[in-house]
């Protein structure tokens, strides 16, 4: 038994081990062309073996610490913030629309999975965060129109709890005496860690990545946030590449930053969402059982 | 049940209601007028009632923006109460976060403007206020730095709606080199008279520098004779153009013409002959940033006065021009820049009132394009600057790097590595410069978009691999032709064609 | 909601009314966010004109769709689209869910996180990123393929960015790549919070672990697995912009494999920044995917009304 285990676990891990260089190497590639010279980039491309190794793209961010920093703040608010308050919403709503005696759930259900569907388009959404609630340049408008990205984590959640929390658990917490949301609170929740964890490490990674409402709502420099500020350089360039207006100018319109600075930047970005993983992953934890929460 | 049904209902109700609040926003300004709402007649600016002009202009964001700013509005303030908020745009999101502001009646005075960014479907579109009567009332500094037919080059169906910005308004072609090299390999300029002669040069490159390439694009992602070297007048943006800026106003598709062809068997010949990067097509680098680097040797360029300077100083290498074709003015190169004022404007006059000045007060001008002097840069007499000790184009705090744009740039301080009498040969080139025969002409593009849509998908699949000779043209332009005609140029081409016959008839 | 007045029925709501307060919220949200936007769509139908405002505009029926059918490239982004789709959600499926699997089954739990990790970094990624870091492996001057790998194997160095025939294969690799860490960590949380006390029953039964794979992880996790079909059904119409435009570094060439509606629809009103017509793709995007939906979502309820999304 105990040598038939072992060679299941040396299969499983190295499948897993083959599959994790698969996606590690691309990262490794972009981190050390972030390091190469500028002048063997564009002689030689990138390469994982560079010729020259250089700081000068992070010594080129250096300088804009002040600006980048500040991102970093802009960033790490809206996803604190939003990822605390998006769970909140989105488990509340999930766990009614998954219980099977709610009168209507079905109804409910169909009104936020059709939201996933049908949208009103980019001007109306717009015209309501600008116009009825006054976002424009604002710290909400890079929280709140991201709070359910697309209804997704609702019907996954709601589909969750539906699957894992057995009806005769929450029965018999009634029986008890608890009322809804202390059954909510008090069972369901620790029973839903996994998924918990799950949808908040996506929506973090959500907001940490969103430039897009930074793009519309934001012209106030002030409130860039990092993936903003590295978008607008990384879709400039792409925009001067495919436009025919850029052309027609005798300068080049944009300051473009050399490749070195744009994979600078790529990694900034990402290295504080790998050091912000293992929390989550903490709450990825097996035999969290009805037993145990009943016991 | 009733009361749940009931709830629905309120609710449907609260929706509707802030729908009409919607639908309310958008057509607050509904039938604006386009003249002068406040008139305040009164010479003395001071008189005037404060209000904030907003500027709107594609750039990156700048540290000391508010500074300049700041500066901006002490001078402003003096001359007409008036302050300005800057709001530079990143230019990939230039249009579609205007069309959201413009939606949202959000408040914008001052608007760049380009046809390379719709300024005929704005205008069509009802975004922009009609400008002759304020040009009339406050733009004697407008007027003096333009000529009429400048200032009419973005005129449509006879009225103008943006102003164009002051600066080189023509254009000539050709290809700038390494001069260095040129010396080296003893390459006879004077012997280059049109792309043919080019062949020569090319080899020798490739002979004698293995790790150089002899010919790149300037723009990344585009064929060498992209903005290079252009033999017509594109007529708003292309496919339907004037060759050699005449052809008795006869409008043909570029891509079917002998001369095309010829360009392109040229271009397939450099191609196969290795004179261009086996990448071209896909390649992410700037020309300049190649030649900068020391892997290329060449580029077509657009020119001006000082090209040659320019581009020295951008690739660090020094550059030598050669001009191979006559410098033309077209209503594209005029209206490149302009300045226009939204319907969302509060306060047209104002806005008028801002841009006059940005033609012509020196000091407003110069603080706008290069910042505060002594800390963005330093005189060093009284029309050239550099950078204060310590500051380059890398660190300093304010620079958007398009003086062009920002009003007159002949108001402009020279920088101390270009010639200080830029502005007097630019004016001497604007005014030498042949004159387009459809020099005037605006396409409108309302009319034939469903088939604009399918062409510039045709467009993106061939042009780029064509014009960099990594598609064989034998094979591929009857291809290219042919999608081209079934995704309806032809209907662009008559289209524009009558916009052209209208259009000259009210020039005589 | 809780001070309604009593009446014949009001019990059985008045039971429920902590769970109505519970969602009001996100219901509340979802009208906002969602539901208001919704009049927009008249956009599609209108010649949109700034100075008459979304419903003052003047309605043109259909002709803002015309340029997404008038086109002999309709039909090839359609196929693209929908092949691309079906494709990606079947392997994303499989490959995800297994390797989901196969990281429950590791035993050394920092091996296990150190793998979650891992896999999730292609997802962090940007799309633009990515586009540079593929063209640095198959660039014909400097690419890594053509100029260490490809004559290692003795082959003729290939032109990758003028072949189209490559495209659907390396297309593929990319998304995959890219987005199976993170379907494969929702799969695992739903793997996570099956009940331990099955395997130790099966276990006990001398059940191979194959086996118990698949009569009680699948079997068990059949919902989770119906509700992510389901959604990527819906946008079946849809594509990843970037992986479309970026990763193939818009070249011409490979149009025809890489052209998706979304990618035709950003090339042609590029230039033309209509918000009418870019309304109307967006309409008849998610038209189809909506009919879609409602077809699978009868189907399964037909067969399990547990695991249908309504």
């Amino acid at each position: 038994m105990k040598t038939k285990y072992s060679i299941w676990q040396w299969f499983v891990n190295i499948i897993l081990l083959v599959i994790g260089v698969f996606c590690i190497l691309p990262f490794i590639l972009l981190f050390i062309s972030s390091v190469t010279d500028e002048q063997s980039i564009v002689r030689n491309g990138y390469s994982f073996f560079p010729e020259a190794y250089s700081l000068s793209a992070y010594r080129y961010l250096w300088h804009d610490a002040e600006r980048i920093f500040r991102a970093y703040g802009i960033t790490i608010v809206i996803t604190v913030i939003g990822t605390v308050v998006s769970l909140i919403i989105t488990s509340l709503l999930a766990y009614p629309l998954s219980r099977k005696d709610m009168p209507m759930n079905k109804f409910w259900s169909f009104f936020v999975f059709f939201t996933m569907l049908i949208n009103g388009g980019l001007v109306p959404t717009y015209l309501v965060y600008t116009q009825l609630f006054d976002f424009k340049n604002t710290l909400l408008a890079l929280i709140v129109p991201g709070l359910l990205t697309n209804a997704f984590y609702v019907m996954l959640m709601r589909t969750f709890f539906a699957t894992s929390i057995p009806a005769p658990v929450i029965e018999s917490a009634k029986m008890d005496g608890a009322g809804e949301f202390k059954t909510f609170v008090q069972i369901v929740l620790p029973l839903s860690l996994p998924i918990l964890a799950t949808v908040g490490l996506f929506q973090t990674i959500h907001y940490w990545n969103d430039w897009f409402n930074g793009m519309i709502y934001v012209t106030d420099s002030k409130l860039f946030s990092l993936q903003n500020l590295l978008n607008r350089i990384l879709l400039d360039i792409q925009f001067l590449t495919s436009s025919n207006f850029a052309g027609n100018q005798s300068d080049s319109v944009a300051n473009i930053p050399t490749e070195t600075v744009r994979m600078a930047m790529a990694v900034v970005g990402i290295i504080p969402i790998l050091i912000a993983y293992p929390f989550f992953q903490k709450f990825f934890v097996k035999g969290l059982t009805i037993g145990a929460v009943k016991g | 049940m009733n009361k749940k049904s009931k709830m629905m209902q309120s609710g449907l109700a609260l929706i509707v209601a802030l729908g009409m609040l919607l639908a309310g926003c958008g057509a607050k300004n509904e039938g604006g007028a386009t003249d002068s709402k406040t008139s305040p007649t009164t010479k003395n600016g001071k008189d005037l009632a404060p209000y904030e002009v907003t500027m709107a202009f594609f750039g990156s964001e700048q540290k000391d923006l508010q500074a300049v700013q700041d500066e901006m509005n002490k001078i402003l303030k003096e001359k007409i109460n008036t302050t300005v908020k800057l709001t530079p745009i990143s230019i990939s999101a230039w249009q579609q976060q205007t069309n959201l502001m413009l939606a949202g009646n959000e408040k914008i005075d001052l608007m760049f403007t380009s046809a390379g960014f719709n300024y005929g479907t704005q205008v069509a579109k009802g975004q922009l206020v009609q400008l002759d009567d304020l040009v009339e009332k406050y733009g004697s500094g407008i007027k003096k730095a333009l000529e009429p037919y400048q200032l009419s080059a973005a005129k449509i169906n006879g009225k103008s709606y943006a102003i164009p910005a002051v600066k080189d308004m023509a254009s000539d072609y050709g290809i700038l080199m390494r001069k260095d090299l040129v010396d080296k390999y003893k390459i006879d300029l004077s012997k280059i008279k049109s792309i043919n002669d080019l062949d020569a040069v090319f080899q020798t490159i490739k002979d004698n520098e293995p790790n150089m390439v002899p010919l790149v694009a300037k723009n990344p992602g585009t064929g060498p004779f992209y903005a290079g070297y252009v033999l017509y007048d594109s007529l708003s943006g292309g496919i339907g153009v004037l060759p050699d800026y005449d052809n008795n106003m006869k409008v043909v598709n570029w891509y079917e013409t002998a001369q095309y062809a010829d360009q392109l068997n040229v271009l397939r010949k450099w191609y196969q002959s290795g004179y261009l990067l086996k990448d071209a097509s896909t390649s992410k680098q700037d020309g300049r940033e190649l030649v900068k680097n020391g892997k290329a040797f060449a580029y077509f360029s657009n020119l001006k006065p000082d090209s040659d300077v320019e581009a020295s100083r951008k690739s660090g290498k020094e550059m030598t021009v050669v001009r191979l074709t006559p410098a033309y003015a077209t209503t594209d190169m005029i209206t490149s820049m302009m300045w226009s004022v939204p319907k969302n404007s509060e306060d047209p006059d104002r806005a008028m009132m801002v841009l006059n000045l940005l033609y012509s007060d020196k000091q407003l001008y110069n603080l706008f394009a290069w910042g505060i002097e002594g800390k963005h840069y330093v005189k060093k007499s009284e029309n050239v600057i550099d950078y204060p000790a310590g500051v380059d184009i890398t660190n300093t705090g304010y620079n958007f790097g398009t003086p062009y744009m920002f009003g007159n740039q002949f108001l402009s301080y020279t920088w101390s590595t270009g010639d200080p009498d830029i502005w007097k040969k630019t004016d001497q080139f604007n005014k030498g410069a042949k004159k387009s025969k459809a020099l005037g002409f605006i396409f409108d593009v309302e009319k034939v978009k469903t088939e604009m849509a399918a062409v510039n998908n045709v467009l993106t699949e061939y042009v780029v691999g064509l014009e960099t000779g990594t598609l064989d043209p034998a094979e591929n332009l009857p291809k290219f032709i042919a999608k081209l005609k079934s995704a309806g140029i032809d209907n662009i081409i008559s289209e524009k064609q009558k916009q052209l016959d209208e259009w000259a008839k009210t020039q005589k | 909601m809780t001070t309604i007045p009593a009446g014949k029925r009001i019990g059985k709501y008045r039971k429920y009314s902590a769970l109505f307060l519970m969602m009001l919220p996100g219901i509340l949200y979802i009208v906002i966010n969602n539901y208001l936007p919704m009049f927009g769509v008249v956009i599609a139908f209108k010649d949109f004109n700034y100075s008459k405002g979304i419903f003052g505009s003047d309605w043109i029926g259909f002709e803002n769709f015309e340029y997404l059918f008038k086109t002999e490239d309709a039909l090839l982004i359609t196929r693209n689209t929908i092949l691309y789709n079906v494709v990606f959600i079947f392997l994303n499926l499989v490959i995800a869910l297994g390797v989901a699997i196969l990281l429950n089954e590791v035993k050394k739990r920092f091996l296990s996180q150190l793998y979650q990790s891992v896999i999730l970094l292609p997802y962090l990624i940007s799309m633009v990123i990515v586009g540079y870091l593929v063209f640095a492996m198959l660039s014909l001057e400097t690419g890594f393929v053509n100029n260490t790998i490809l004559p290692m194997l003795g082959i003729q160095e290939i032109s990758w960015y003028s072949e189209s025939k490559y495209w659907p294969y390396i297309l593929t690799l990319v998304h995959i790549w890219k987005s199976a860490g993170y379907l494969c960590v929702i799969y695992l949380a739903a793997i996570i919070g099956i009940d331990p006390e099955y395997y130790e029953a099966a276990t006990i039964d001398g059940a191979s672990k194959w086996q118990q794979i698949k009569s009680i992880t699948i079997p068990l996790i059949i919902p989770v697995i119906t509700v992510m079909t389901l959604l990527q059904i819906g946008r079946i119409f849809y594509s990843d912009f970037g992986l479309f435009y970026q990763v193939p570094l818009n070249a011409g060439a490979l149009q025809s494999t890489t052209n998706v509606i979304d990618t035709y629809v950003y090339r042609a009103l590029m230039t033309l920044g209509d918000v009418g017509m870019s309304s109307a793709a967006g309409l008849y995007q998610s038209f189809v995917g909506f009919v879609l939906v409602l077809l699978s979502n009868y189907i399964v309820r037909k067969k399990n009304s547990d695991n249908a999304l309504f």
